[in-house]
This record gives structure tokens, sequence and C-alpha cells, in this order.
């Protein structure tokens, strides 16, 4: 059967890592504070002072229980780098202007803006998107 | 020699919350007000001098709200409550394959911002100084027309007006279950149930089979990464040059314009000068990367200004800031405290004048940004890099349950627990269906502690 995903706060996720994931992150970080408020307590230590030490402590196991997990569960998620291939970039910017608006025509932009889309590497594909926006406006 | 002895610890402890809570700022969802406050109120309590704790809460707010801007642009997910409004934005900069521009451009802004608000804050107290009393006596009406104002404002306009009043009730419900149970009322339960509203009630999604159908994925999710290109000159990075003069102008002035209405949700004033500023500008990739300097500029001159007014005006937590993250500065018993009857207070109000919030603040603020500013902008793309291909998600959200756990517990045991689920799993689902932002549902816990009792008192 094929794997499938969840999107959970933005990104995807597998349910039954997720599940592992919560459930060892807060049964390790719980009995830390806990001991370490308990230990605290018993100390000498002033009352509040000694509950913020506590603290300290459960966010350290909080850290600690964000590398377990990042060590047992590999990341859901495909990372491509470089945009060399033609095409993504045009369904991406087809997406965001149905979305957003029309991205623009780079050539108006003033000298700054457009030597930083120029050093991006984006000016082509701005200029493409814009004619092919100009070309659809036309034909309507 | 007193005036050495401030100096040295507001320089030190500075230099320890820039380097925190910018580290904290990289991992994404580590909301201000569950991080910041604790933290505060623990250098309060182990008897760090005033000058100190301020710089410490300045260089700390300043830092993580640079570093907040990787993880938003560079992994899709806020870094922390106040990202939550550059998201979008950022989201399309990195579909465009350029998310470290949109980097760039939120950092280069907080930074101006941070620098500017500081002595306008300082300014703008200074103004308000002789109408702290009127203030503080219509203080419960101002939030609750605040409220009102930033629900019709939101994208859920009507909706999100009327869900107020059920909203208003839980909270007000639940705080007087706290307070029957715990004899105290809870806050950070509340903030932390607000704030991680959106994934508590993912996580409700995920655990039925109706939900799984409406968040169910066949595929994994795909990322570009885009070359890092390097847009700037020479070896030091410079925000001035990174923003051209029209993002620069208006970053500026809506820094300025956030700073002076202090009693506004931060959230809701970043959304608020995003839309208003960025709309000056006519290019839409102009546009998008304008709105990010603008948006993550307002979250400094927000959180800056919404701190420093209040405490030197009056001395009373008066704004929602003051009220969260910056909570412990007024009131962090036995070492500083509030009288909310009598209206007077013993805390950093009276501890500091306004020529040392300016100089300590300008400090702290100067030091985070020469410490999180040259990271975030040439380790971020490195950074993103090894986070998108060794941190899972997962990971993420389980330690960031842990962490509402072990916060919760600190606050208020069991029952703070049980407050942050019943609000995040109610807020997340009137924020999914409504469209009811955060910030309105901030404002909504706002007008439960303090414009509830009020209406009482009149009726009564």
């Amino acid at each position: 059967m094929k794997r499938t995903y969840l999107e959970v706060w933005g990104d995807t996720v597998d349910g039954r890592h997720l599940l592992s994931a919560i459930i060892i992150g807060v049964a390790l970080a719980t009995p830390a504070y806990l001991l370490a408020a308990w230990l605290f307590g018993a100390s000498d230590i002033e009352p509040g002072l000694a509950k913020s030490y506590a603290l300290l402590v459960g966010l350290g196991a909080c850290v600690l229980t964000g590398v377990i997990s990042a060590r047992l569960f590999p990341p859901k998620r495909v990372l491509t780098e470089q945009t060399d291939e033609p095409g993504s970039r045009e369904a991406a910017m087809d997406s965001i202007e149905a979305e957003y608006g029309p991205l623009g025509d780079p050539d108006e932009l003033p000298e700054a803006v457009l030597r930083e889309v120029k050093e991006l590497g984006i000016y082509e594909d701005l200029a493409r998107q814009h004619a092919k926006h100009v070309a659809k406006e036309a034909t309507r | 020699m007193e005036l050495l002895d401030s100096t040295l610890w507001a320089l030190g402890m500075a230099l320890v919350a820039a380097v925190v809570f910018g580290l904290l700022g990289l991992v994404s969802g580590t909301d201000e007000t569950a991080t910041i406050a604790p933290v505060t109120l623990l250098v309060i309590l182990l008897g760090v001098p005033p000058a100190g704790v301020f710089a410490f809460f300045m260089a700390a707010i300043a830092s993580k709200h640079i570093t907040h801007a990787i993880p938003t642009t560079l992994l899709g997910i806020p870094g922390d409550t106040m990202a939550a409004p550059l998201l979008q934005d950022a989201q399309m900069l990195r579909e465009l394959g350029v998310p470290h521009i949109a980097l760039r451009k939120a950092i280069s802004g907080g930074v101006v911002a941070a620098l500017i608000s500081v002595p306008l804050a300082v300014l703008f107290a200074l103004v308000l100084t002789p109408f702290a009393d009127a203030i503080s006596s219509v203080a419960p009406w101002l939030f609750l027309a605040a409220a009102m104002l930033i629900a019709v404002l939101s994208k859920g306009r009507w909706a999100a007006l009327f869900a107020l009043v059920p909203f208003v009730l839980l909270v007000v419900g639940l705080q007087g279950f706290a307070t029957t149970t715990l004899d105290k009322g809870l806050s950070i339960a509340f903030f932390l149930g607000i704030a991680t509203g959106p994934l508590i009630a993912d996580l409700f999604l995920a655990a039925s089979p109706a939900g799984r159908t409406l968040i169910g994925r066949a595929d994994q999710r795909t990322f570009e990464l885009a070359r890092d290109t390097r847009t700037w000159k020479g070896r030091i990075p410079n925000p001035f040059s990174v923003l051209d003069r029209k993002q620069l102008g208006y970053t500026a002035t809506a820094a300025t314009i956030s700073s002076a209405t202090f009693v506004f949700s931060p959230v809701a004033m970043t959304v608020l000068m995003g839309e208003l500023f960025g709309a000056r500008f006519k290019n839409g990739y102009h546009r998008l990367t304008s709105r990010m300097s603008i948006r993550n500029g307002t979250t400094e001159s927000t959180y800056i200004a919404e701190t420093l007014i209040p405490l030197i005006a009056i001395g009373l937590p008066l704004s929602p800031m003051a009220a969260g993250p910056a909570n412990p500065l007024f009131n962090a018993p036995p070492v500083y405290t509030i009288d909310a009857e009598a209206g007077t207070s013993n805390n950093l109000h009276d501890m500091l004048d306004p020529l040392q919030f300016l100089v300590f603040g300008l400090l702290a603020v100067i030091i985070a940004v020469v410490i999180s500013y040259p990271f975030a902008m040439t380790q971020a793309h490195r950074a993103a890099k090894w986070v998108m291909r060794t941190v899972s998600h997962e990971a993420i959200i389980g330690a960031f349950a842990a962490l509402i756990v072990v916060i919760c517990l600190y606050e208020g045991g069991i029952v703070a627990i049980l407050v942050a689920l019943t609000v995040g799993l109610v807020g997340g689902l009137l924020n999914r269906m409504f469209n009811m932002h955060t910030g309105v549902q901030f404002m909504g816990y706002y007008v439960a502690v303090l414009t509830v009792p009020a209406i009482t008192a009149l009726a009564g």
C-alpha cells in the first residue's frame, strides 16, 4: 500500500511518527520537570527560584526530545536545490498569481530592485510570466 | 560606580539574551509569551539588578524577532507567534525559489524598526505620562474597543466579532475554574492555548477519520531552495543596503505608527501595517518583499513600544504585550509587585528613569542586532539546508507539545494543561473555520480578564 501523509501545521508528516514524537516529548519532558521541581523544592533554594530552575531543566528536556525525535524520524519533505530545470517555477508563479494577483513587470522596478532581481536569477522568469499575463489579458 | 555597575549588568545580560533567544528564534513555534516571560521571570527571581533585567528582556525580543524569520522564510513554519503574519508572503517568495531574499528583507526591516522604535517609544511615553491616571481608569474599555475593532478588521469580519462573545465567556469560565481549583488565575496557559490553537486543531483533525480526509496528503511536500546569492557588497551585511529607499521609508513609517498605537495586539498591527503600506507598492514582486520588511519591522516596534510605553508612563501592564511576554517586568512577586486596587507599583517603572530606559534599551537592541543580524545574513542558507535535511516536522511538533506541557505544569499543573488544551481546540477551530485569528483571540483574553470585571462591577 502506498504510504500517505498528513499535513499538520504547514508541513507533511507521517501520522504514526507524529504520534510517537509527541509521546516521546511529553513522556520525557514531564517527568524531567516534575523530578527537577521535586528535587529543587526539597533543597533549601528559595521556592520561587526552585520552580524556575525546574523550568530550565524542563526546557532542556524539550530540546533533548526534539533531538531524539529528529534522529528517529527523518523529514517527510523533498528538498531540491537550484532551479535550473524550467517549468517548476512557472507552475509556482501561476499558482501565486491565482492567489495573490499579478507579479508585475520586472522592467518597471526601480534600479536597485531590478539589480536585486537579476542577481537572484529570477528576472527572466518574471519577464516571461509578465508577458504571459499580458497575452492572457489581451485575449480576454 | 553605580552607573558602571548597571552598565556592566546591562551589557552582560543583553549578551546572554541575544545569544540564547537568537538561537531559540531558529526553533519554529517557540511562542514569545511561553519562552521570554518565564525566562525573564527567572532572571528577576535570581536577583539581577533592574538595568540587567531590562536589557535582558529588550535584547531577547530584538534578537528573537530577527532570527525567527529564518524558519519562517526558509522552512515555511512561523518562528513564533509574531512570525505568523509573515508566513503567507514568505511562502510565496519561497515558492518562487527565493526564500533568502524574504529572509534578508525581513531581518533588515527588523533591525531598522528596532533601532528607531526605542527612542520613539521613550518619547511617546513622556508625552503620555501626564495622562497616565486617566488612561488607567478607562483601560478596560480601551481593551474592549480594540478587541471589537481588530475582530471586524480581521478576515473573519462579523463572524469574528460575534465569536468574541462565546470566546470571552469561555475564557471567563475557564479562569473561574482555574481560580477555584488553584486559588489563582492563569495567563501563560491561555496564551499558549491561543498561540498553538492551529496546531492543536490540526492534531484533533489528524486523530479523527473524518479529519484525516481533510488533511491527508498522497505525497511529501516538495521544497525548492534557490542558489545562495549574496545581494550585498563588501563583507559586512548592512540593513540599509538590503532595503531600497522606498522600503526603508515605509518600514520606518510603519514602525513609528505602530510604536504610537501601543494598546493594539502586535499580531493585528503587524497584519495591518503590511496591508496598509504594502498597498503602496505597485509591482507584485516588489510588494511581496516590501511587506516582509514592513511586517517584520512591526514585530520589533510593537514589542518594543508596547513594553516601553506602559512601563515608563504608567507602571501597570496596560498593553497586550505588557500583559503578556513583558508581564514579569511589571509583576514578579516578591521582587516586582503591583497593587491593582490602589493602582500603585513597585517595579521597573519605579526603579529606572526614562533616560536609563532609553540608554539601556538602545544598548540592548544594538547588542542583539550585532549578534543576530550577521548570523542570520550569512548562515541562514546553510542553517536552513541543515534544518530541512535533518530536522523533521514530527520532531518539532513533539518537542513543542512537550514544551506546552512543561510550561503549563510550571504555571498551574494539570489544570493549566486542560485550560491550554480547551482554549487551543476552540481557538484553533474558530481560526480555521471563521478566520478569527490569534490576535483577535488575545484581545478576547484581555476583554475577559479586564473588561468583564468592569462590566460586572457596573451591573452589580
